[in-house]
């Protein structure tokens, strides 16, 4: 457990977004909220996240577009990103994992417990 | 072995075949709101929940299922439409407008948002079933709620075109702009709707197809204004001539 580790959630669902950062603050990381893309890349640009919690369907854009601009710097670019989604059977890990992706999380059947359970698996 | 046979059998293919794309738009719509249900009810059975939030979480989770409710009562009286007969009545369009801002305000407050009603003392009736007009506007209103920016009030405004002879009742967010790609793909749906319109990418579009069907029963046509900082998706129907007969 580490309250110097902050988990950066980007999930247009806002209550969604909540019961994340509210399952993730009580394993003890620190977690920021972002609902769009755009302000995700504002958040990053303050303070680089350790580890990245994102949906794939985000307002304005889907993910992708955040992903690819990531890729753009070599210090966005190796942040671990762990997608959380309702499209997890329509997405395959090996494709995705030149844009930084560590896991696929399908968010129709996991536990809140899972968030946490994959966080400190890409932290260790 | 096939349980339907015969030209009922076929009849209910093809009904099941047109029905597959809202069918799936449905399916893809509903996730989002189970999904939330869900992870809310785990969390509410552990024990380490405040009283505080296990109040907040009880009622998200009452509105998200009030929301997925609405969007299943409307798939049902979409698919009804062909085979029902409905009133057409004049209405006062500022009075229907205030039910809706009333009936939704808790779901907006406990989204920090507002929903308000640009005011008319005196505008034109129009007319329409009140039922799908009302279904029109709240699933315009909810889409709005989902896509306009925090402490962004949507707006629903009434305007008449065409020398009073069409009312326009619209609902403004203020929310991402849409790409012009999207736009003009929304653009050429808008005008020939035989299926879910996706109006922005994480969209089933399938509201947007219910809320077309339920305004070309009324003979009336649903639309979208592009806005710098979101959108305005509207509906016109026929102005009330009862005026016009005194």
């Amino acid at each position: 457990m580490s309250s110097d580790t902050t988990v950066l959630i980007v999930e247009d669902d806002k209550w969604l977004a909540e019961q994340h950062a509210r399952v993730i603050s009580g394993a003890g990381y620190k977690s920021v909220v972002a609902t769009n893309a755009i302000d995700a890349m504002h958040i990053i640009d303050k303070n680089l996240p350790d580890i990245m919690v994102l949906d794939v369907l985000l307002t304005g854009s889907t993910v992708f577009t955040l992903l690819h601009e990531m890729q753009s710097y070599a210090d966005t670019g190796s942040i671990p990103v762990i997608l959380c989604t309702n499209l997890a059977s329509e997405l395959s890990l090996s494709d995705l994992s030149s844009y930084g992706v560590k896991q696929i999380i399908d968010k129709t059947i996991m536990l809140p417990e899972d968030l946490v359970t994959a966080i400190r698996r890409q932290l260790l | 072995m096939d349980v339907v046979q015969g030209k009922q059998g076929e009849a209910f293919k093809g009904l099941l075949v047109n029905s597959l794309p809202s069918l799936v738009a449905a399916a893809h719509e509903l996730k989002s709101p189970l999904t939330l249900v869900r992870q809310l009810s785990l969390m509410l059975e552990s024990d380490n929940v405040s009283l505080s939030d296990q109040k907040r979480m009880l009622r998200q989770i009452s509105l998200t299922s009030e929301r997925a409710l609405r969007l299943t009562n409307d798939l049902t009286r979409s698919a009804r439409l062909t085979d029902a007969m409905f009133t057409m009545e004049p209405i006062n369009p500022q009075q229907l407008c205030e039910d809706i801002v009333y009936e939704l305000g808790p779901l907006f407050l406990a989204n920090d948002r507002n929903v308000r009603l640009k005011s008319y003392k005196h505008p034109l009736l129009l007319v329409a079933n009140r039922d799908l007009l009302r279904r029109i506007i709240m699933s315009f209103s909810d889409n709005a709620l989902h896509y306009t920016g925090d402490d962004c009030a949507v707006e629903i405004q009434i305007k008449a075109f065409n020398s009073g002879k069409i009312i326009r009742l619209g609902v403004r967010d203020y929310g991402p702009a849409l790409s012009s790609d999207m736009w003009k793909s929304l653009k050429g749906k808008l005008s020939k709707s035989n299926m879910p319109i996706n109006a922005r990418p994480q969209s089933s579009g399938l509201g947007l197809y219910i809320a077309s069907q339920f305004a070309n029963a009324m003979n009336g046509s649903i639309g979208v204004i592009r806005h710098r900082d979101g959108a305005t998706f509207y509906v016109d129907l026929q102005a009330s001539k009862q005026l016009s007969l005194l």
